[in-house]
């Protein structure tokens, strides 16, 4: 996945979430990991990565093409990749299998039918067969968390964008959640995350973005960030969450 | 001092109930007096009826219309459905019964009582129905419209999977209680003689100055018009009932 990220910036009221952020995320970077204090402006820059919201200036280039700032344009890029929420973001009123197949046929045009299979398709790859007729109000945190999962990528989405999967989630739920997303890495998908789990993004991703106060602090090999960090907002960030 | 005070309004309810009671109870009916009136109030009561079914469909396009204009991002439409909702809701029924009828009907040369007294009631309730639907709308979590977003959804698809079946169950209870003020609101249509059943019932005291023979039935009539309608929601409240 190549992902070109130049001077971009958004800001909201009084503060700026991300602050003319640079980088660049060549083929082989399979899997991008965003990482930095709450409040740095994760989740914002993953949202501007994700076309969910447009940036207030600079640009971003994903595989060669431009993100686009047109709605109609933008809902298209949406489509073609996936979305995971960190509190699961799952429609209440309609049941497990439903939130899985609705988008399949009424974004991507699927017959019902092919839905469904599909929808049972990936549940049973994720241990969710007996939860699908349930509606999101009956599962556990990490159950629904593996529902908005198998939603993301149930039409074999280009790109993953995760936004602190495992955040609102107890730690037996999480590893459930982590290994799901360690499965689909294995798999070939290609993934950008914002996390507070370092143990999973020293392992499991290519490339680390350090993100404080909006800034792009730091920015490399996952090797490298985690082994050799060079500002002293990382290593005082790596201490403090290493620490325990 | 909590049980001192629900023992006290206990008393006071069973007392007013009783007294009530022994009114009704204690009355000489002369059900003879009103009996060559019974097709005047079943025709009065058919007419309350027909007049609250179509002002019934007829509110919920207006309001329906209202709320859209309300959420619209353009703010004409918006300027616009804030200031029909506020006049109606700050003047009477009363005078815009006699306004719309006595000058805006006139003016354009329509004088179907009936017709009129449908539209004026439909507005009146309208104004009140659109509140309760854009607060339903509005109650629906910001998070949802992100997911919708994040899969792909347009806005109008949004509306129809994800806002509007979730807005439906919360506004039921309370567009139940404002259907059942639109059937008992129809009886200040009396003013520009529309022959509804509280005209009726008041013709036949009039008549027969036999008040509790006139006003019994036609208490009774109201109530088989607006119960159903609170049994028609709280069955429909469970139809649409999720675990949250």
């Amino acid at each position: 996945m190549s992902i070109e990220i130049n001077d971009l910036c958004k800001r909201y009221g009084a503060t700026q979430a991300v602050d003319s952020v640079t980088a660049k995320f060549g083929d082989d970077d399979q899997v991008v990991a965003l990482i930095g204090p709450s409040g740095g402006g994760k989740s914002t820059l993953l949202r501007l990565l994700g076309g969910l919201e447009p940036p207030d200036s600079g640009s971003v280039v994903l595989d060669g093409a431009s993100l686009p700032i047109e709605e109609e344009a933008l809902r298209h890029f949406r489509m073609g990749n996936g979305f995971l929420f960190q509190s699961f973001n799952l429609f209440p009123h309609l049941k497990a299998i439903q939130n899985i197949s609705l988008p399949l046929v009424k974004v991507h045009g699927w017959a019902a039918d092919d839905a469904e299979a599909r929808a049972r398709e990936i549940a049973e790859r994720f241990g969710l067969e007996e939860h699908l007729e349930k509606s999101p109000g009956q599962l556990s945190g990490g159950q629904q968390q593996r529902i908005a999962l198998a939603r993301a990528v149930a039409h074999r989405p280009g790109l993953l964008f995760l936004d602190e999967p495992t955040s609102a989630l107890d730690p037996e739920m999480k590893a459930e959640v982590l290994d799901l997303i360690e499965e689909l890495r294995l798999s070939g998908q290609r993934i950008v995350l914002s996390t507070h789990e370092m143990g999973f993004a020293k392992r499991s991703s290519d490339k680390v973005l350090f993100l404080s106060g909006g800034r792009c602090l730091e920015v490399g090999e996952s090797s490298a960030v985690f082994g050799n960090p060079v500002s002293k907002e990382l290593r005082d960030f790596l201490a403090k969450v290493m620490k325990w | 001092m909590k049980k001192f005070l629900s023992l006290s309004v206990s008393v006071i309810l069973g007392v007013t109930f009783c007294f009530i009671v022994w009114v009704v109870a204690a009355h000489d009916y002369q059900w003879e007096l009103i009996q060559p009136y019974w097709g005047n109030l079943f025709s009065g009561w058919l007419t309350t009826l027909g007049i609250s079914v179509a002002a019934l469909c007829l509110s919920v396009v207006i309001a329906s219309v209202l709320t859209a204009g309300q959420l619209s991002e353009y703010r004409v439409p918006r300027l616009l459905s804030r200031v029909y909702v506020e006049f109606i809701r700050g003047t009477p029924l009363l005078a815009q019964i006699l306004i719309g009828y006595y000058m805006i009907a006139d003016s354009i040369g329509w004088d179907s009582r009936f017709g009129v007294g449908v539209v004026i009631l439909s507005g009146f309730s309208g104004a009140y129905l659109a509140e309760i639907f854009r607060g339903g709308v509005e109650s629906v979590s910001s998070s949802q419209w992100l997911s919708a977003r994040a899969i792909g959804l347009t806005e109008g698809q949004t509306y129809r999977h994800i806002i509007i079946p979730q807005a439906v169950r919360r506004v039921l209870p309370a567009s139940a209680g404002q259907f059942a003020n639109l059937i008992k609101d129809s009886s200040l249509l009396f003013v520009i003689s529309v022959h509804e059943f509280t005209m009726q019932a008041r013709e036949v005291n009039a008549n027969t100055y036999a008040a509790f023979e006139a006003y019994i039935p036609m208490i009774v009539g109201y109530l088989l018009l607006t119960f159903p309608i609170s049994l028609l929601s709280r069955y429909l409240e469970k139809r649409f009932h999720y675990e949250h």
